[in-house]
């Protein structure tokens, strides 16, 4: 019985989405109980594992038996460090989410049970993630996760945009699942085994070469989920969903799935599997994504974008730590990120909601003096973000960038530029958003928000500021045996403050405290360019979509009409069809008939037997 | 005097066919009561029967001589008593004439005879018991089929079935000769066929004419259980006949058949046989794969054009068989396919269970065409439409019994068929080239879904018409239906769960 617990990270919030769907479709306010309840059940039960309380292992079950130990597909929880650190980091999130959704949620008309449904089955597919102990699960939980964010991002369906984004975004991470389960059957081939804690030695001796494309292979998925540069067009795009679930699923815990896989393989496979080759991959896709995205962030207007961006450039670090072998680095980012990001989403969340879902910070303005506590939260994520010192986010990002002066100088220069243009863009949207006069309507009615979306806020808040220090971060950043180091004041330390103050001063320069009434920086080709997101997103459409579609088309037509409709299910259906009628015909009621029938068939059987 | 007959024939126990005696004297006392004690309702005869059936049902399993075939024959026989207990109005109609009911006693009174047959069947370790007791049953069963006698497409049924079944008759008899005069017994041995094939081998001879009456004992039965090439009464017959004797013909009959197949083939099962490479069991493989894959093609593609329910449930049944004569090829199950012991198992075992599937899913779907043609006067699929709008809830336990038979997954249909599947992958091991059969039971199991969701079309896609009244589901049909619908999803789900660990 005892065993079996932890699989309650599971079955509650499964069972409480499908009661949610099935029972309570019509009462919302009995659903939303429910989830939020189950959300704090799994957040105990997580708190009750991490304070010593019967860690070990689940029962494992064998899911799909193919004869060999190996090649069966098992499930079966994992509960080291990791894992169970991590699964606080999604459940305490998770909780704050669900809370502040009711806020969030207040006077919307579409179904809140299928809302808080979703926000449930996310959570089921997460925790699945997390603690699976094998490849196969953790790409179960995969798909699943692809389709809670697919529900979720289309919330709204009626609305064209969201439906389009969800599909977008489910559609793109297919494209990268294509490579994962790839992956995933070359470690079977490679490793003979998908269970994470047997792949240790088992890799001795085999080519190099096949590890490198193991390794891609896996990392497709998480360039995928994580959104790196070139499948990150979703993430931008996901943000038609409603704010809270930005928050969960698009800022804190999912698109940071893949970076937890990649770091859960490298500590199981062990990091010579990681080839130079394999490694410099990782390292440049996830630092071509965090400078692009922060450029982009820089010209972006709409406040949940220029936040997607900058989750999509804070992926970027940790995969690139992650390529640099970094991976308690990666891990203590990803922790620290995932509180301060969840706190700028629930805060901006919180903004659109009180300026009557305007999301332009160019019609926001003078926020901070209507809304004072929901500012000043924003604030605290925003410095934790640019690392200011002090806050949680200085320091996981003062270890990524001590791996990479000591691994690789030129991925150290990037982490630099992109903490200065982090800055920058961050700065450009508080100064903006919340000095000055208000420039709309709805900014200047806006009002402090609701206490269920503070309160929230104000626990993010905490975290963004304290979760980086050891007395915390010893205990919760997910990462075995994890030793906060602190900060030291040395070259790293003086190249990110001088960053930091540079971002800070070309900002303040450009935008002053909020009196512009529009970008100074816009109306020219480089604005242009950044705004349509550096037209990646329209060469895939005409490139891909149309070009690779219409040529693919006329194959697949040709395919599908000629050789699939025409020969094998025509041609089958035909050739079934006259033997049908034939055996038909046969059963003509002829009682000789039936007879010589029988007797030609008496006759067959005894030559069979003479044979 | 006393030494030739042990010597001929097996020894048995009065113990041994209770059962059967309680049947045949329910039967005549029920025969004597219809004759002489003219007051009492028919109806009442029909619920005896079928209730003293399925108690000795329950009897065979908690008795001595336990046999799972006893009691799948008592069940399928109570089940289509119970069919023609909810069939009166057609039967009345069909026998005397109007609303009488005379003359419709012994339609619910002589299956109990035929069942007594299949009792002794199961019993039976030699020829002359075996050819006994399936004559009870073939001559029962031909006047069920033509009881109703003002009905023309029931006289031709009995016509058809009393000709093509004297012929196989015939064959088996022929065939039982054939083995005396082989092995000087009628016992059905493995001693006995061991001791011929070598006494064979050590002549040099081929034993050619003991091979031949196997082959003739095997024709015999494939004619009960409707396997080609002696298939072809099945399609008329069960059209024709009434539809509770179609019932009978279609679960119980054919569980004699295979009773008496799984009889045929055990002496064949010892070690010394089974041996891959050894003549007789490359013979007898490869009649069964011939034969399975003529049956299965025959069966499943000549149901595809059918519009008459009944006529579509004599080739499913020509189809089904097909399946269950794939588990013959496999006398010797290999150990490392145990994936699961819902899955694999010794070949009278799983053809018990692919049948216990079957009969639940035909027995139901019978119900639901004899409901369909007393009320709305038509057998054809086209008089199932719009149901699932008239009558839900009845539409379902039909979906039901037609996914377990077409085998969706989570029906008993389902698990028994994937059997029957694995039943060939193990048979591969030893002959690899029965690997042909494999495509065909493909296609056969896909047509299968063709066939039967054709029923299932028709209650859902087709709008019933202006005239169409919800049926009245008969208190029996309804109780039935469900029970086997409940049963079908609880023996296809529980194997999955417990398999789970």
């Amino acid at each position: 019985m005892i065993q079996n617990l932890p699989w309650l990270f599971l079955v509650l919030p499964l069972l409480v989405a499908a009661i949610d769907w099935v029972i309570f479709h019509k009462c919302p306010k009995t659903a939303a109980t429910l989830s939020i309840l189950s959300a704090l059940g799994t957040f105990a039960l997580c708190i009750a594992y991490l304070t010593g309380w019967q860690t070990g292992t689940a029962d494992i079950y064998t899911w799909m038996p193919t004869g060999s130990a190996a090649t069966s597909l098992h499930l079966g929880l994992t509960m080291d460090e990791l894992a169970m650190r991590m699964m606080l980091v999604v459940t305490g999130i998770g909780l704050l989410v669900h809370i502040f959704s009711i806020g969030y949620m207040k006077g919307d008309n579409s179904n809140l049970s299928r809302y808080f449904a979703g926000l449930s089955i996310f959570m089921f597919s997460m925790s699945t993630i997390v603690l699976a102990d094998n490849l196969a699960m953790t790409f179960i939980g995969w798909e699943m996760v692809g389709f809670s964010s697919y529900l979720l991002i289309g919330h709204w369906f009626h609305k064209a945009s969201a439906a389009d984004a969800a599909k977008k975004a489910f559609i793109t991470n297919r494209v990268g699942d294509f490579g994962f389960l790839l992956g995933i059957l070359l470690t079977l081939g490679v490793f003979g085994t998908l269970t994470f804690d047997k792949m240790g030695t088992a890799a001795a001796g085999v080519a190099p070469c096949l590890l490198t494309v193991t390794v891609i292979c896996l990392f497709c998925g998480a360039i995928g989920k994580s959104a790196q540069f070139p499948l990150h067009v979703w993430l931008p795009d996901a943000m038609e969903g409603p704010t809270p679930v930005s928050a969960l699923i698009h800022a804190a815990t999912m698109v940071a799935a893949g970076v937890y896989m990649m770091v859960r393989l490298q500590i199981s496979m062990g990091t010579e599997v990681f080839t130079e080759t394999a490694r410099m991959v990782i390292a440049t896709v996830g630092a071509i994504t965090a400078v692009m995205a922060a450029i982009i962030a820089t010209q972006q207007d709409d406040i949940k974008r220029v936040l997607a961006y900058s989750t999509l450039s804070q992926l970027g670090y940790m995969v690139m730590a992650v390529g640099l072998l970094a991976g308690e680095a990666a891990m203590f980012h990803l922790y620290t990120h995932a509180w301060f990001k969840a706190l700028l989403f629930l805060g901006a969340g919180a903004v659109i909601v009180c300026c009557h879902h305007e999301q332009d910070i160019w019609k926001m303005g003078g926020l901070a003096r209507r809304m004072p506590v929901t500012v000043l939260c924003f604030l605290m994520g925003t410095f934790a973000l640019i690392a200011v010192p002090g806050f949680s986010g200085f320091f996981s990002k003062e270890a990524i960038l001590d791996a990479a002066v000591v691994k690789h100088p030129t991925f150290f220069w990037i982490g630099v530029g992109v903490a200065v243009l982090t800055t920058f863009y961050m700065t450009r949207l508080c100064l903006v958003a919340f000095f000055g006069p208000a420039r709309a309507h709805g900014a200047a009615e806006a009002r402090e928000a609701s206490p269920s979306m503070l309160l929230p806020l104000l626990a993010l808040a905490v975290m963004a500021i304290i979760s980086g220090y050891g007395f915390v971060a010893d205990y919760l950043v997910p990462a075995k045996g994890f030793h906060a180091h602190g900060f030291h004041f040395g070259f790293t330390f003086y190249v990110s403050l001088g960053a930091l103050v540079l971002g800070l001063l070309a900002a303040v320069v450009i935008y002053g405290f909020g009196k512009r009434s529009a970008d100074p920086l816009s109306n020219n080709f480089i604005s242009t360019a950044l705004r349509k997101r550096l037209y990646i997103d329209a060469i895939y459409d005409k490139g891909l979509v149309g070009g690779l579609q219409q040529c693919g088309a006329h194959i697949i037509e040709f395919i599908d009409s000629a050789l699939i409709r025409g020969l094998l299910v025509q041609g089958s259906a035909w050739l079934v069809r006259c033997i049908g009628v034939l055996l038909s015909r046969i059963q003509c009621g002829s009682l000789r008939a039936y007879s010589c029938v029988a007797g030609l068939g008496l006759l067959i059987i005894i030559v069979l037997i003479a044979l | 005097m006393n030494d030739i007959a042990t010597y001929c024939s097996a020894t048995y126990t009065w113990a041994q066919f209770t059962p059967a005696f309680i049947l045949i004297g329910v039967a005549a006392v029920l025969l004597m009561a219809d004759t002489f004690i003219k007051a009492l309702p028919k109806r009442a005869y029909a619920v005896t029967a079928a209730l003293s059936v399925l108690l000795v049902g329950c009897y065979t399993v908690s008795g001595e001589h336990t046999n799972a075939y006893s009691f799948l024959a008592c069940l399928a026989t109570g089940l289509s008593i119970l069919v023609a207990y909810d069939y009166t109005k057609v039967s009345c109609a069909s026998i005397a004439g109007g609303t009488s009911d005379e003359g419709t006693g012994e339609f619910y009174a002589l299956p109990l005879v035929a069942c007594a047959g299949i009792l002794c069947l199961t019993q039976a370790a030699d020829l002359i018991m075996i050819f006994v007791s399936l004559e009870v049953v073939t001559l029962t069963s031909y006047v069920l089929a033509g009881y109703f006698r003002r009905n023309q497409g029931s006289i031709e049924a009995g016509i058809k079935y009393l000709v093509l079944g004297a012929m196989s008759t015939g064959i088996l008899v022929f065939g039982a000769a054939w083995y005396f005069g082989m092995t000087g017994t009628f016992i059905l041995d493995s001693d006995v066929v061991i001791k011929t094939l070598s006494g064979s081998v050590a002549s040099g001879t081929v034993a050619i004419g003991f091979l031949m009456s196997v082959a003739l004992l095997f024709l015999g039965a494939f004619f009960k259980v409707g396997a080609a090439p002696m298939h072809v009464w099945i399609p008329d017959v069960y059209q024709g006949a009434p539809t509770p004797t179609t019932t009978f013909l279609a679960v119980a009959s054919k569980t004699a058949g295979f009773a008496l197949l799984c009889a045929l083939v055990v002496p064949f099962r010892s070690k010394l046989l089974a041996i891959p490479g050894t003549h007789v069991a490359d013979m007898l493989v490869n009649v069964f794969a011939v034969v399975a894959g003529a049956t299965l093609l025959i069966g499943n593609l000549g149901a595809l054009f059918q519009s008459n329910a009944k006529r579509l449930l004599g080739y499913s049944s020509i189809g089904q068989a097909g399946f269950i004569l794939v588990f013959f090829l496999n006398l010797n199950p290999p150990d490392f396919l145990k994936i699961s012991e819902h899955l694999s198992g010794p070949v009278e075992v799983l053809t018990y269970k692919y049948l216990l599937a079957y009969t639940l899913a035909t027995v139901a779907a019978f119900f639901a065409i004899a409901m369909v043609r007393t009320q709305r006067g038509s057998e054809e699929i086209s008089a199932f439409r719009g149901l699932g709008k008239t009558n839900p809830r009845t539409a379902f336990l039909i979906v039901v019994s037609f996914a377990s038979l077409a085998g969706v997954p989570l029906t008993m249909g389902f698990m028994v068929k994937m059997a029957s599947f694995f039943a060939l992958v193990g048979a591969m091991q030893s002959w690899t080239y029965l690997v042909w059969l494999l495509p065909i039971m493909i296609l056969t199991a896909t047509a299968g879904f063709y066939y039967y969701f054709k029923i299932i079309r028709a209650m859902y896609w087709e709008k019933p018409q202006s005239g169409d009244k919800p049926l009245c589901v008969p208190f029996c049909t309804a109780c039935v239906m469900t029970a086997c619908a409940i049963a079908l999803i609880v023996l296809g789900t529980w194997p999955l769960l417990t398999a789970f660990k």
